[in-house]
């Protein structure tokens, strides 16, 4: 995983947590380490996303091991974990009967910001998330998307360090989706808090996350740093030949692409950074090859979504 | 900042000290109370009882007023334990009615939206939660129950002089531990309704049921038993009975004291647990 600018502690840490619920078992000795701007924790239902997240919040007591968030133990500073966290529930959660900008300045007061600066951050903050015009209308009248806004805003009013959120695109329309994530994106380009995202849905993940945690009944399936595939750019690209060609092979290695062959005239080739697709294009024209189809794709978080969860137990 | 802006900041300022923040939803929780003028009118009917009160100890000190509408000093028999006995009353019945009122809203409307993950997603514990709300009641009910009586006693004692505030302490100790006892216990049982019985009118009913129903019921059992043990569920015979002896008048029913401070103990561990039980950011299936 990422390590930390300035020696900066790690922004989630899991010693073996292990989480028990009745007799069952919902996490099942976590073992991580995240720094980056952006965590996400993927999962199918029922994976532990949500059970993890309450964990962090002290809802729910570790039976066994540890978590430690921006280096402070779980066990004993809870409540100054939570004074740096900003919590989007998934479920619905307002106070119905009031208004907006009365409950987000509630929640900013209890955050610990003096009444005026509560007042003046909420009113930020429902501008912010797009709820300006309708910040005096109690929350209790709001359709689900504008619920979903004002949790996020009253996650954010008090300017936490870290940003929690728990499926934020439920229940939205894809505009209202487009905007959350875009919202939840600026936040993290920002720089100044850390976002983790729970999702069952990939591309809200990989469009947020640089950093992502697996999780397949309760225990850790895959771990994967995004930012450094990216950085490291491979590309991945399939290619069907009209025929298969030795020669194509050993030409494309020749340009340093490391070559697999999937089935007698398919290719799965990895490209280096400085390897443009035109090269294959003019490698095959040369050879008098020629190419059917070439879909450039890098190993998506759907792959490794899908790897990890047919893995150890097969099927999803 | 201007709010048109529409841009987001981390905050840098001053925060507030950790262990004030469960006052943040006592303010919040009192500033919904006082938003009712209906609730406000009842509020200021209910701090008559001590208004006459001082008005009575002042008038029956001030012998030329007296004089003036035809009375004498012993118009009231002097003012006896068995006057301060009866204001008791006259306070601790009003302050029951505003706890009934204002409770089942305090918890019920956070626990209806799920809006306690919210505050204990903050660096707010269940007991800061509790406490929090409690202290509305114990603001609300203060003034027109323990501060009023003690206001009147050392009127009283002031306007007697005579070392009379020492020869009656137990009036003034009536006050103060009979009333905050009475406080605690009914915001204690209030909350725990409300933090059970979601819809409002159904939380006041079941208030009314616990103390007068259990009160007629244990009466009952009393009836048929031919003794006192039924007292044992009745709260409001326990906080008479426990508010007498302080005063050293007589109690009724053959339980002894101590029985009564059990039922009122038993009555406060009893919503300590079903809060506990309910108080959940999230609910638990086992």
């Amino acid at each position: 995983m990422t390590q930390p600018p300035n020696h900066e502690p790690p922004v989630l840490e899991l010693d073996g947590l292990t989480v028990e619920l009745g007799r069952r078992t919902i996490l099942d000795r976590l073992e991580a380490s995240f720094s980056g701007r952006a965590i996400g924790l993927l999962g199918p239902n029922g994976a532990g996303k949500t059970t993890l997240l309450r964990t962090l919040l002290g809802f729910y007591r570790p039976s066994a091991g540890g978590a430690k968030v921006f280096g402070r133990k779980l066990a004993t500073e809870g409540k100054q974990i939570r004074a740096e966290i900003g919590y989007m529930p998934e479920s619905d959660a307002y106070i119905s009967n009031i208004t907006a900008v009365h409950f987000v300045r509630l929640m900013a007061e209890l955050s610990g910001l003096p009444s005026e600066a509560a007042l003046e951050r909420a009113h930020e903050a429902l501008f912010y998330v797009g709820l300006g015009e309708a910040r005096y209308r109690k929350v209790g009248t709001f359709s689900t998307g504008m619920k979903q806004m004002v949790k996020l805003a009253q996650a954010l009013v008090h300017g936490p360090r870290l940003l929690m959120l728990d499926e934020p695109t439920n229940g939205l329309d894809p505009p209202a989706r487009k905007r959350m994530i875009d919202l939840v994106s600026d936040i993290r380009d920002r720089g100044t808090s850390r976002i983790i995202l729970s999702s069952h849905l990939l591309g809200d993940v990989e469009t947020v996350c640089d950093e992502v945690l697996i999780l397949k009944r309760g225990a850790i399936a895959d771990s994967c740093d995004l930012e450094a595939d990216r950085r490291a750019n491979k590309s991945f690209v399939e290619v069907d030949l009209e025929a298969p060609s030795d020669d194509f092979d050993r030409a494309v290695a020749a340009l340093g692409c490391e070559v697999a062959s999937l089935e007698p005239g398919r290719l799965k080739l990895v490209m280096p950074a400085d390897l443009s697709t035109r090269s294959l294009w003019t490698t095959a024209d040369e050879l008098g090859v020629g190419i059917r189809r070439l879909d450039l794709k890098r190993d998506s978080l759907q792959d490794i979504f899908m790897r990890a969860m047919e893995d150890n137990h097969g099927g999803v | 900042m201007a709010v048109y802006e529409r841009i987001w900041r981390r905050y840098d300022g001053s925060l507030t000290p950790l262990r004030w923040r469960p006052a943040v939803i006592t303010k919040y929780a009192l500033a919904e109370a006082f938003s009712s003028r209906i609730f406000a009118a009842f509020y200021v009917l209910c701090l008559l009882p001590t208004a006459i009160g001082v008005f009575l100890v002042y008038l029956s000190h001030n012998v030329s007023l007296l004089e003036q509408i035809g009375l004498t000093k012993e118009f009231m028999g002097g003012l006896t334990a068995v006057f301060f006995q009866f204001l008791f009353l006259w306070q601790a019945l009003p302050a029951f009615f505003v706890a009934v009122i204002v409770s089942p809203s305090l918890i019920a409307a956070d626990i209806s939206n799920n809006a306690l993950s919210l505050y204990l997603g903050r660096p707010i514990d269940r007991r800061d939660y509790v406490l929090g709300k409690m202290a509305v009641l114990f603001l609300l009910l203060s003034p027109i129950t323990w501060i009023g009586g003690l206001l009147i006693f050392i009127l009283q004692a002031y306007l007697e002089g005579n070392g009379w505030g020492f020869e009656n302490w137990r009036i003034g100790a009536a006050y103060l531990v009979g009333h905050i006892t009475w406080i605690v216990v009914i915001s204690l049982l209030t909350l725990a309704i409300s933090a059970w019985v979601r819809f409002k009118p159904a939380a006041r009913g079941a208030l009314f049921g616990i103390i007068f129903i259990l009160a007629g019921f244990a009466q009952a059992i009393n009836a048929v038993t031919n003794t006192s043990v039924g007292d044992l569920i009745n709260l409001t015979r326990a906080i008479y009975n426990v508010v007498m002896s302080i005063f050293g008048g007589p109690t009724h029913g053959d339980l002894p004291i101590a029985l009564n401070w059990f039922t009122l103990a038993a009555t406060c561990v009893l919503s300590i647990w079903m809060l506990h039980r309910k108080l959940r950011a999230h609910e638990v299936v086992s």
